[in-house]
């Protein structure tokens, strides 16, 4: 028999969203037949009277008060999904009470309670995150800078600064590094290891990382530089402080560059920086042609060949029986991370197919005015996160372009990534398959699968979800880039 | 140079389970900003200020922080609540902008606040007004050719059908098909009321039995959809210059008792009712009676997780209620003579 159990919180105030996901988590539980978290209006209350989970509790609520309603199939399994209903509504204000972390409100002070601490992490509006980054270096911190919106000649200014420190900055927009094992920002639990990393990118990075790890390896140190570090104006300056890190470092023995392609002065300083190494480099400058690199480094055109350069693995994955588009012939790429919109681009394009972007890489197409040709949707741009989180944090930002793909009967492949790891939705492949839904007809669903099992959300979990959901989830974004190639009848 | 030790402390692998920090707190602090106190204590400066939140700010009273969110925080003054934010949040007749990182100031729902003289002094924190700019938003564009205004008004709703969050109203006015549950099924049918209350200016006058009530504290979010709706759609009617029916659709918000909702979304209510609108709202109305359904949408987009499509399933609603298309915006659903005023 049913049961209905109600939950009834005073004067609690949620954002809009956080109440919606916690709703749709607790109604796709085993055991819950409907589920509902509102505010306890007059209205709403009809609604869930009408829904048939309002009890007496609910009933008693006020217009202020939120109602956690649910009807489950038995007592076990009401009182389960009440549980965790609970502690995703507790979970924000048990996680700064139980951290054990304290607030201090200034670097100065923050270095006095922590002594040792040699690295400030800094996210702040980006007009003030070159006075914060300043203040951490008068202080021998090295700096990242998670921030973005930093105007370039202030970045090239903090960065001469820690350089004639001998400090390292790393960023801005800086998104991921694992310095010393210790993830930082949005970055994966990968072990330790004698790869070295250094990337523009921090889902390049992530990518690279993880496709190491998960391929025996393990990383010494990942550097992040910032997505501007190659400009001329600023020089390279992180890229070759990190590349003297790194040869310096006895724990690195093969390094990996990553990067969209610098300008040719740049390039030229940093490969010869490079040609001064003993040590094997993989440089992966995504959409470079005709790169002149010294004798020990050797190019890589995607993340999955740089990540299989860097421990001697040279196998193409092929699946045995590749995928074909039933209906529709187009590819709609819908990613959360930017680089790998620009990895499946070039694996399109080095296919001689056109494809069209919201952030074009040399040789693709812009968007605007792009009809009948394969898409590659970049939803963490500004465009699509202004006021919203990024889609690696809230992966429901995703929902309304995969609707719309999924209802396109022009669109035979939708190209995905999930991206797992600190920073990241803690069930991003289970947000994705409510998404999808089930359809008697729909197109293929290519993705990948971003981290490790020693991740928050373990890798092969989020794999099976995929599976089991009827998702084809490729090693690498590389590879789901090209089985989607192969299934509208392209060649990779 | 060796990395290992020059990065002191980043030291052994990090356990799994172990979460380093995603640092997004911060504060200015004495070194960065002249005029900031050495004591412990903060000053933050307001740089913009909505009408209403600046009249809040040239009273004298207390308050309480009634919420506390990522980039903003909600100040409580027995029925008027005023929302603090950093810049991104965007202008708003009840916001407050002030260069800050929220989760830094430490915050607590409950905690007392001052506000005289000008400046909040909330524990350790002090915003000040000196030098704001108060924003205001600018005059509505003139409305485009009715022909203009219903393609613009199909454009949205073919978009709605796509782009509108499931658990809203936008997506509900979209929904060509049977509500898929009571939801639905409860806001269509009180939408339609409300559209047929609206296209009834001429004889109708609000009262206590008005749809509007009905409309009021129905759905998800922190703002309920209903309300949003209601928003949009004083927006919209403000902008047409249809006076008539937006000052009938004011009073009858005004007569909504507090109990109908939730007391911050009442307090939203009133102050669109009383003619205020934020920033991306103005925005989405204006490209609307300008004619432009894409930067209505993106306007839209804006505005929280479905409180953009909730208000546009208003503006949509008073669209048809007060041009020519007088039909219920779903004409296939039969409103229950029960339910009929």
């Amino acid at each position: 028999m049913s049961v209905i159990v109600n939950e009834v919180r005073g004067a609690t105030y949620f954002d809009s969203i956080v109440l919606m996901r916690i709703s749709r988590q607790v109604a796709a539980m085993a055991g819950v037949e409907e589920a509902g978290l509102m505010l306890g209006t007059p209205a709403n209350k009809d609604i869930l009277r009408d829904a048939g989970i309002l009890g007496p509790d609910g009933e008693a609520a006020e217009a202020g008060d939120l109602i956690l309603a649910l009807r489950a199939k038995d007592t076990a399994a009401a009182a389960t999904a009440m549980a965790v209903a609970k502690r995703l509504l507790d979970a924000p204000r048990e996680s700064i009470a139980s951290s054990g972390l304290s607030v201090t409100r200034t670097i100065r002070n923050a270095v006095r309670e922590m002594p040792d601490a040699n690295l400030a992490l800094i996210s702040v509006p980006g007009h003030f995150a070159v006075a914060e980054a300043r203040k951490a270096l008068a202080l021998g911190l090295h700096v990242m800078i998670f921030s973005d919106n930093v105007p370039l000649a202030e970045e090239a200014a903090v960065k001469r600064e820690a350089q004639a420190r001998g400090l390292l900055v790393m960023g801005p927009d800086c998104g991921t590094a694992i310095i010393g094992g210790a993830p930082l920002a949005f970055a994966n639990v990968v072990p330790r290891g004698d790869v070295g990393v250094i990337g523009a990118s921090g889902t390049g990075i992530q990518e690279v990382t993880c496709l190491i790890a998960r391929g025996g390896r393990g990383i010494s140190h990942a550097i992040g530089t910032g997505g501007r570090d190659l400009r001329a104006e600023v020089g390279a300056i992180t890229t070759l402080m990190a590349i003297d890190m790194l040869d310096a470092d006895p724990a690195t023995r093969d390094v990996v560059l990553i990067s969209k392609p610098p300008e040719a002065a740049v390039a030229r300083r940093v490969l010869a920086r490079v040609a001064q190494s003993r040590k094997p480099f993989t440089i992966c400058f995504l959409g470079a042609a005709d790169l002149a690199l010294p004798a020990n480094a050797r190019a890589a055109a995607t993340l999955r060949t740089a990540a299989d350069a860097s421990i001697g693995r040279t196998h193409a994955r092929a699946p045995a029986s590749p995928p074909h588009a039933a209906r529709g012939k187009l590819v709609r790429g819908l990613f959360a991370g930017g680089t790998f919109c620009s990895e499946a681009q070039i694996v399109f394009a080095q296919a001689g197919l056109a494809a069209a972007s919201n952030v074009p890489v040399p040789g693709a197409r812009a968007l605007a005015g792009a009809r009948d040709v394969h898409v590659m949707l970049d939803l963490g741009d500004d465009e699509f996160t202004r006021g919203r989180p990024h889609p690696m944090i809230e992966p429901a930002v995703r929902d309304r372009p995969i609707a719309a793909a999924l209802a396109d009967p022009a669109v035979g492949v939708i190209l995905l990534d999930v991206v797992l790891g600190f920073g990241a939705h803690h069930d991003p492949a289970g947000q994705l398959v409510g998404v999808l839904g089930k359809r008697d007809s729909r197109p293929l669903i290519i993705a990948s699968v971003t981290g490790t099992d020693a991740d928050p959300q373990p890798r092969s979990a989020q794999v099976q979800t995929l599976v089991d959901a009827g998702v084809i989830v490729a090693d690498s974004n590389a590879e789901a880039a090209e089985l989607a190639v192969t299934a509208v009848g392209g060649a990779p | 140079m060796n990395l290992a030790p020059s990065f002191r402390g980043a030291g052994e692998a990090c356990e799994p389970g172990i979460r380093p920090a995603i640092p997004s707190r911060w504060i200015p602090d004495s070194q960065a900003s002249p005029g900031f106190r050495n004591d412990g204590e903060v000053v933050i400066r307001i740089r913009r200020a909505g009408v209403v939140a600046a009249e809040f700010c040239n009273t004298s009273g207390d308050a309480e922080v009634a919420a506390v969110f990522e980039r903003s925080f909600y100040l409580r003054a027995d029925d008027l609540f005023v929302c603090v934010g950093e810049p991104a949040i965007g202008n708003g007749p009840l916001t407050l902008l002030a260069d800050m990182r929220v989760p830094m100031l430490g915050l607590r729902p409950g905690q007392p606040a001052r506000i005289a003289g000008n400046r909040i002094d909330i524990g350790a924190v002090t915003f000040t007004c000196e030098g704001w700019e108060r924003w205001h938003p600018p005059a509505w564009p003139r409305a485009a050719a009715p022909a203009v205004l219903a393609r613009v008004r199909d454009d949205v709703m073919r978009r709605a059908a796509m782009d509108a969050p499931a658990e809203g109203f936008g997506r509900v006015i979209a929904d060509a098909g049977a509500p898929r549950d009571a939801f639905a099924r409860i806001a269509r049918r009180r939408l339609t009321r409300l559209q047929t209350w609206l296209s009834m200016r001429s004889v109708h006058e609000p009262s206590q039995t008005s749809p509007v009530r009905d409309v009021v504290g129905t759905g998800h979010g922190l703002t309920p959809s209903g309300d949003d709706a209601l928003i949009g759609a004083l927006a919209l009617l403000d902008a047409l210059g249809k006076r008539s029916a937006h000052a009938n659709l004011a009073r009858a918000v005004d007569l909504v008792p507090p109990g109908l909702t939730s007391p911050l979304s009442h307090c939203f209510l009133r102050v669109a009712a009383a003619g205020h609108v934020g920033e991306s709202l103005h925005a989405a109305v204006s490209s609307i009676v300008r004619g432009d359904a894409d930067a209505a949408i993106a306007a839209i987009g804006e505005i929280g997780h479905s409180s953009g499509w909730d208000m546009m399933a208003g503006i949509v609603t008073a669209l048809d209620a007060v041009t020519s298309r007088n039909q219920p915006v779903y004409p296939s659903i039969e409103v229950p003579q029960s339910e009929r005023f």
